[in-house]
C-alpha cells in the first residue's frame, strides 16, 4: 500500500468542510467468515463501493485508488482464529464480515472500533436499516457493526408427506398461521413425524430431521419452551425451559422419528435428503432456499415445501425464529483515516441495490426497508414472503462476552442427552454445575 | 574408558565445534519446546481470552462495567455518574473547532445557536449541528466536529491507570481508595492472574470423563496397534520372502502417507448410514445407521482403528529394522537346537527388541497423548462427548468458540496438565525399562 503518511489529516479536519479530499492509494482488506459460493457479494459489495467512491472522488477532482483484497472463508473456526490472532499481531484486515455475536468479545478486546464513531446513522442509506438489526449490531449501548445481511431460521414441512397423513391443501396453507398462534406445537411435530413414518412415506429416523451440528437454531427450541437467553445484560439459564428443550429431542429419538446418531450427519447428505422429500419435517435457514433450488435441483420449492416459524413447545412457550445477521465490522488499525475509509465503504455497500444483490443471490433477507422496492428483491417470492412471515417475529442471540461459553455448555448437554450419554436431568445438572464454575455471577440460574 | 587427548588446544577446538553443532538443536528445543511450555504455564495462570486480549487491556467505562460496579461493589451513584454520556457545546469546544480550521461562519453559528447546550448522545448533538446553516459537509467533517464537544468518558479506552484516573478527575469526580480499586477491577478489559482455571477444571463433571477417555484412547491404540500389531506385522514379514514382505509393509504404510483429511473421509464413507457398511449390511437385515457415531463403543472402535492403522506402520518399520539387525547365526543356532517359530520369537526376537519397544512405547504414548486431529475429523469428540480426549478439549477451549471468545487461559491450563502427565509418563517409562542399563557402555569399554 502506498499511503502517504497521515494524508488525510486535512481531510478529516474541518477545514475541508466536505467528504474526504485526498489523493492516495489505499488497500482495503476484507475477510468474510462462513461464506460459501453464493455469498461472494459480501466482499464484492465492498469492491463496488470502492469503485463508486473512486468515481465520486474523481468528480471532485481528486485521485483516489482503492484496491480491495477479499478473503472468503468457508467455515468459522479458521476465520475466527485468523481474525483474532492477526489482530493481536497488528495485521488485522480492515473490514471483517462476521456474526454479530463476535462483537462483544472483539469490542472488549479493542480489536474493532465503534462504527457509530465513523458513520452517520441518521443519513441515507443507514437511516433506512431495520432498527432491530441496528440493535443487534450494538453492544453496551454502542453501535459497533453495520448489518450485512439478515436471515431467519424457519421450520419446514414436505407438502406431499403432509398430504399423505391427511392434511388438505387448505390445512397446509393454514399451518403458518396455526404455528404463529401457538395452535400447532412441537408435540404436533412429533405426532406428525410419527405418522409420516408410519405411513411409510419416509424411512425411520427421517420423520423429524433437525440440523446436524451446533448452531443458533437450537436456541429457538429453548425459546419455544419459554426460555430467556439474556435479561438486563445478564445471561439466563432457565432449568425448566432447557430441560423441556432437551427432553423434546430425547422424545424425538425415543419415538424413533429422529436418529440417535443424527448429530454429525454430513451436511451434503442432509441437504440432498431434505431437498428431495426424504424427510418429513425439519428446520433450517432462509438461505437454504438457494441450496435446495440450486445445487440440490429442487425445481418447485413452493409446490413442495411449506415453511413456518419454529412452533411453540406448549403453554408458556412461543412460536419464534432467530435471525443471525452478519455484520461488517471495522477493525482498529490505529489509523483514523483507514478506519473512516472502511466505514465509508461499508456505508455504500449497505445501499439497497447493492445489498439486494447479496440478499437474492444467497437467499438471505434484506437489511433495509426500501429493499422491498428494489425490483430484484420485490420480484423474488422467497425474499418477500420470508421477510413478511418470519422477520417480524425474529429475535437474536445476545451480544454478551460470555455467550460463547454458554453456547458450548448448552450444546454439550443437548448432545449428551440426545445421544443417550446422560439423562436429561443429569445433563441439566451438569450444565448448571459447569455454568456456575465457568461464568459465576455472570449468569442467572433459575 | 577412552582417554582424553593430551592436546588441549585441539580438544578445546573440538568442544567449540561440538557446541556449534549442537546450537541449532538447542535453539529448536528452546523455541519449540521450552518457550511453548513456559508460555503455556504462564497463560494457564491467567483468565486470558479473546475478550481480554493477549497483549494487554485498557480501562474502559462501559454499560456492563458500570452495572458490575453497582451490583458487586455497591457503587451505584458513582456508576451512574460515570455512565452519563454528555456532549456540551462549551467555549473550550468552540475554541478547539476554531483551531481545527472550522469556518468562521460555522464557529459563529455554533456560538450563537448552541453554546451552553448539552446533549445526552453524540447523535443528538450531530442532529443539532446538521440543522445549522453553515453545517460541515460530509460525515468525516461532522464526526470531527462533534468529537470536540464530548464531555464524558464512556467507551473511551485508556491505556494506563494514570490516564484513566486523570480523565475521571477531569469530570469533577473525586474517588476514595475503595472506589479506585473497584473502578480498576470493573473497567479493566485485559487479563488478570488467577488460579481459577484449575479449580474450575477439577470441579467440572466432564473433566473426569475426558481424562478416562484419554486413558482409553492412548492405551488401547498403543497396546493393540502401535506396539502390539506393529510387532505382529514386523515378525510376520520377517518370516516372509523379501518381495512379498516389502509389498506387505508398503501397504501398511499407506495410512501414514495419506493426507489425514482424505484418510478420515474414507473411514466416514465406510461408516455413514448411506456408506459402504450400510450398503452391505442392510440387505442382511441390519438397519441403516451411522456406524461410527451409533454408540460410544462403535465410536471408540473406529477411533482406535483410524489411529492404530496410522500408528502401526511406524512400529512395524522400527521393529523390522531391529529384527534385521539380529545376527542370522542366532536364528540358525536356535533352529539347530530345535526351536519352533514361537520359541524363536519368544527367546531370540523379543529380547533383542527391548530397546525398540521402549522407544515406540514412549514415543507413541506421548504422541497419542497430544494428538487429536483424527478424532476431530472423525467424530469431533462425539457421540455426546464420548470420544472427547484431553488434547481435543484443550484445542476446542482455546481455539474454537461459537461466539468468538477463545479461552486461551483455560485452554492453556488443560494443555499444561498434558505437559505434566507427559513428563511423568516419560520418567515412569525410563524407570520401567531401566534406561540406564540400556545406554550403559558395553563391558569391553569398562
Amino acid at each position: 500500500m502506498t499511503l502517504p503518511k497521515r494524508v488525510c489529516t486535512a481531510a478529516i479536519g474541518l477545514a475541508m468542510g466536505t467528504t474526504a479530499a485526498f489523493a492516495a492509494d489505499y488497500t482495503i482488506s476484507v475477510w468474510s467468515g462462513g461464506s460459501g459460493p453464493n455469498d461472494h457479494y459480501r466482499i464484492d459489495a465492498i469492491s463496488m463501493a470502492a469503485e463508486l467512491l473512486e468515481h465520486e472522488a474523481a468528480i471532485r477532482g481528486e485521485e483516489l485508488n482503492i484496491t480491495v483484497e477479499g478473503k472468503p472463508y468457508d467455515g468459522w473456526e479458521e476465520f475466527k482464529q485468523g481474525v483474532t490472532l492477526s489482530a493481536e499481531s497488528g495485521t488485522a484486515p480492515n473490514i471483517v464480515v462476521t456474526s454479530h455475536t463476535d462483537i462483544a468479545p472483539w469490542a472488549q478486546a479493542g480489536l474493532i472500533v465503534a462504527a457509530e464513531d465513523y458513520v452517520d446513522l441518521d443519513s441515507w442509506p443507514l437511516n433506512d436499516l431495520y432498527e432491530n438489526l441496528i440493535d443487534i449490531a450494538s453492544f453496551n449501548g454502542i453501535v459497533y457493526g453495520i448489518p450485512q445481511d439478515a436471515e431467519s431460521r424457519p421450520f419446514f414441512f414436505w407438502k406431499d408427506h403432509m398430504r399423505g397423513i391427511g392434511y388438505s391443501d387448505a390445512d397446509i396453507d393454514a399451518l403458518p398461521g396455526k404455528v404463529e398462534a401457538g395452535e400447532y406445537t412441537l408435540q404436533n411435530v412429533l405426532e406428525d413425524a410419527r405418522k409420516v413414518q408410519d405411513a411409510g412415506l419416509v424411512e425411520a429416523g427421517y420423520g423429524f430431521y433437525p440440523r446436524v451440528s451446533n448452531g443458533p437454531d437450537y436456541w429457538q427450541f429453548y425459546l419455544s419452551f419459554g426460555g430467556t437467553i439474556e435479561e438486563d445484560g445478564k445471561l439466563v439459564f432457565d432449568r425448566s425451559a432447557m430441560g423441556d428443550f432437551y427432553q423434546f429431542f430425547v422424545d424425538a429419538v425415543e419415538a424413533g422419528v429422529t436418529r440417535k446418531n443424527h448429530i454429525g450427519t454430513p451436511w451434503d447428505q442432509w441437504y440432498g435428503e431434505v431437498a428431495s422429500g426424504k424427510a418429513g419435517l425439519w428446520h433450517g435457514g432462509t438461505w437454504h432456499y438457494a441450496r435446495y433450488t440450486g445445487r440440490e435441483g429442487l425445481d418447485d420449492f413452493f409446490g413442495n415445501i411449506q415453511f413456518t416459524l419454529i412452533p411453540a413447545g406448549g403453554e408458556g412457550g412461543r412460536a419464534n425464529t432467530i435471525t443471525h445477521p452478519l455484520m461488517y465490522l471495522i477493525t482498529d488499525q490505529g489509523d483514523e483515516d483507514l478506519e473512516a475509509l472502511a466505514a465509508e465503504l461499508v456505508t455504500i455497500a449497505s445501499e439497497p441495490r447493492i445489498n439486494t444483490l447479496h440478499a437474492i443471490k444467497s437467499a438471505h433477507l434484506g437489511i433495509a426497508r426500501s429493499q422491498s422496492s428494489v425490483p430484484l428483491y420485490a420480484d423474488d417470492r422467497w425474499a418477500s414472503e420470508a421477510t413478511e412471515r418470519l422477520l417480524p417475529h425474529a429475535t437474536a442471540q445476545p451480544n454478551n462476552v460470555n455467550f460463547g461459553q454458554y453456547v458450548g455448555i448448552m450444546w454439550s448437554g443437548l448432545e449428551a442427552a440426545w445421544t443417550g450419554q446422560k439423562t436429561v436431568a443429569d445433563a441439566i445438572a451438569d450444565a448448571e454445575t459447569e455454568l456456575k464454575a465457568t461464568l459465576g455471577d455472570n449468569i442467572v440460574i433459575r | 574408558m577412552l582417554r582424553a587427548s593430551p592436546d588441549g588446544e585441539a580438544m578445546s577446538g573440538s568442544r567449540i565445534l561440538g557446541l556449534l553443532l549442537l546450537a541449532p538443536a538447542f535453539v529448536f528445543v528452546v523455541l519449540f519446546f521450552l518457550a511453548p511450555v513456559v508460555l503455556t504455564a504462564v497463560f494457564a495462570l491467567t483468565n486470558m481470552s479473546t475478550a481480554t486480549g493477549i497483549t494487554g487491556g485498557a480501562y474502559q467505562v462501559t454499560q456492563s462495567a458500570m452495572r458490575e460496579l453497582g451490583e458487586r461493589h455497591g457503587e451505584q451513584a458513582l456508576a451512574d455518574a460515570l455512565a452519563r454520556v454528555r456532549y456540551t457545546v462549551d467555549p473550550a469546544g468552540i475554541d478547539a473547532a476554531t483551531a481545527e480550521g472550522a469556518s468562521t461562519a460555522l464557529v459563529s453559528e455554533l456560538d450563537r445557536k448552541l453554546a451552553g447546550e448539552s446533549f445526552d448522545s453524540r447523535r443528538e448533538l450531530e442532529r443539532a449541528i446538521k440543522a445549522l446553516d453553515n453545517r460541515p459537509r460530509g460525515t468525516r467533517a461532522l464526526k470531527s466536529l462533534s468529537a470536540l464537544f464530548e464531555r464524558s468518558i464512556v467507551n473511551t479506552r485508556f491505556a494506563t491507570e494514570e490516564e484513566f484516573f486523570g480523565a475521571v478527575a477531569g469530570l469533577g469526580i473525586e474517588l476514595n481508595a475503595t472506589q479506585r480499586a473497584a473502578l480498576l477491577a470493573t473497567t479493566y478489559t485485559g487479563w488478570t492472574w488467577t488460579s481459577e482455571n484449575f479449580s474450575r477444571m477439577f470441579s467440572l463433571p466432564d473433566t473426569k470423563r475426558t481424562f478416562l477417555n484419554t486413558i482409553i484412547y492412548v492405551f488401547a491404540t498403543l497396546i493393540v496397534f502401535n506396539t502390539g500389531f506393529a510387532l505382529v506385522l514386523s515378525i510376520v514379514t520377517h518370516y516372509m520372502p523379501d518381495r512379498p514382505a516389502g509389498i506387505f509393509r508398503a501397504i501398511w504404510l499407506l495410512p501414514r502417507i495419506s493426507p489425514p483429511v482424505l484418510y478420515v473421509l474414507l473411514w466416514k464413507w465406510l461408516a455413514w448410514d448411506t456408506g459402504f457398511l450400510s450398503r452391505i449390511l442392510v440387505p442382511l437385515g441390519f438397519e441403516s445407521r451411522n456406524w461410527m457415531l451409533d454408540n460410544p463403543t462403535n465410536a471408540w472402535v473406529f477411533i482406535v482403528l483410524i489411529n492404530g492403522f496410522v500408528g502401526a506402520s511406524m512400529g512395524m518399520l522400527i521393529f523390522s529394522a531391529a529384527i534385521k539387525s539380529i545376527p542370522v547365526s542366532l536364528f540358525y543356532a536356535s533352529e539347530v537346537d530345535g526351536a519352533n517359530r514361537w520359541q524363536q520369537v519368544r527367546y531370540v526376537i523379543l529380547p533383542q527388541l527391548r530397546w525398540p519397544i521402549l522407544f515406540i512405547t514412549c514415543y507413541q504414548s506421548l504422541s497419542l497423548l497430544t494428538s487429536f486431529e483424527y478424532i476431530l475429523l472423525a467424530t469431533e469428540g462425539g457421540p455426546g462427548g464420548a470420544t472427547k480426549v484431553w488434547a481435543l478439549a484443550a484445542y476446542l477451549t482455546a481455539l474454537n468458540n461459537y461466539a468468538g471468545n477463545l479461552e486461551y487461559g483455560y485452554g492453556a491450563a488443560l494443555a499444561l496438565v498434558l505437559v505434566v502427565v507427559g513428563v511423568i509418563l516419560s520418567l515412569a517409562y525410563l524407570r520401567l525399562f531401566d534406561f540406564k542399563s540400556l545406554v550403559a557402555p558395553p563391558p569391553i569399554e569398562q
